[in-house]
């Protein structure tokens, strides 16, 4: 009986040992996700060597309860950085740059071709296929973020690091 | 001989009624086939000549559209979006039609909206990025602006004021002083043309571009030509 009740005991503890260590995964988990902005899959389209401007491209994750701004975005070696837009008017694609970039309070912005996009202006060197570059987002809250974003051709779909 | 006259006359107009009818269905026929474009062909209105320079300094005029089918797209190198994506999608078109061998890949010629920066040297650069066969083609602003009216391709360049604010300026007109070094983006036109071996518009792709659809409708229209 003694043996019964120490197994039981056991099996009992481990099980709750079991719960905790899920449970602070988890939390540990959406901790990460419920950071106030949250930023994924930044890319730059790979470019020819003389390209005069490149697109940056990204998913931006506002968790926070009031909409936040993207005020600016740079990067070392470029002239400048821009926000932008494409879209239609008139049957002509239009770029448009934006003063700043509204992500609403529980909504992502994707930044992708054809739609929203960050323009790097006149790059030092244009960064090859497989490399990476750093740039750096300005958000009204008083956040600075610093992505790495992956130099690849568009349309191929992957996961990239956030550096904070 | 009245009659002979009358009876010749009336034989005529059958035949030239039977093949208006018959080129009329044909095009109805082929034009409900495609998927990705639209036959734009219209041969009493041929292209107007031109004389330009592609990216080896080599005359590119209406006779280099004759030999053979060419895929026709307006571009601009500071364009950091919707060019470079046409760009990507023609060399995609062609390693696709590579795979088909029943596919016959045209001649890409990418023509610049924007020669003062697009030199026949920055374009060759540029252009051959994408695809080593791939043309690019600069020359004088006039001569593009006539060139682009048939396809019914247009731009307009858009700069920006001291206080940021955007001033769009229509083709043609004259950029203000600097406006190099400070830099403007184009809006426009996002079509893709195929030319017939004649040198005449046969189609035209509106974007976004699905390069498996656009190769089932190349093959179609160039099969039937």
């Amino acid at each position: 009986m003694k043996k019964i009740t120490l197994n039981l005991t056991l099996t009992l503890l481990f099980s709750l040992f079991a719960t905790q260590i899920n449970a602070t995964t988890h939390n540990h988990g959406e901790q990460q996700n419920m950071e106030a902005v949250g930023i994924q899959n930044p890319w730059v389209r790979s470019a020819p060597p003389n390209a005069p401007a490149l697109g940056a491209f990204m998913e931006i994750y506002n968790n926070s309860d009031k909409g936040v701004k993207l005020l600016s975005a740079s990067a070392s070696g470029y002239k400048r950085l821009e926000l932008h837009r494409s879209g239609r008017k008139n049957g002509m694609m239009t770029m448009v740059r934006q003063d700043f970039v509204l992500i609403p309070a529980h909504e992502k912005l994707v930044f992708k071709p054809g739609s929203w996009h960050i323009m790097m202006i006149k790059p030092e060197k244009v960064p090859k296929e497989g490399s990476s570059v750093a740039i750096t987002l300005v958000f009204d809250n008083g956040l600075s973020k610093t992505v790495n974003a992956m130099v690849r051709k568009a349309g191929m779909m992957k996961d990239y690091g956030v550096k904070h | 001989m009245k009659k002979v006259l009358i009876a010749v006359v009336i034989v005529l107009v059958a035949t030239a009624l039977y093949f208006y009818n018959f080129d009329k269905n044909y095009r109805n026929l082929l034009g409900k086939q495609l998927k990705a474009s639209y036959i734009l062909h219209n041969p009493d209105k041929p292209l107007p000549k031109f004389s330009l320079l592609d990216h080896n300094r080599q005359l590119f005029d209406n006779e280099r559209l004759k030999k053979g089918w060419s895929l026709l797209l307006f571009i601009y190198t500071h364009c950091p979006d919707v060019c470079p994506t046409e760009l990507l999608d023609m060399s995609q078109l062609k390693n696709l039609m590579a795979k088909d061998k029943t596919a016959h890949m045209p001649t890409v010629v990418a023509i610049t909206f924007d020669p003062l920066r697009d030199t026949p040297e920055v374009l060759k650069e540029y252009i051959t990025h994408f695809d080593k066969d791939f043309i690019g083609v600069s020359g004088e602003q006039a001569q593009i602006d006539q060139l682009i009216k048939p396809f019914g391709a247009y731009y307009e360049r858009v700069i920006y004021d001291k206080k940021g604010k955007p001033v769009t300026l229509k083709a043609g007109e004259k950029l203000p002083k600097g406006s190099l070094e400070k830099g403007y983006v184009i809006n426009h036109t996002a079509w893709i043309y195929l030319i017939n071996p004649k040198g005449e518009i046969f189609a035209g792709f509106p974007s976004p571009h699905k390069t498996s659809e656009m190769m089932q409708d190349i093959k179609l229209m160039m099969d039937s030509f």
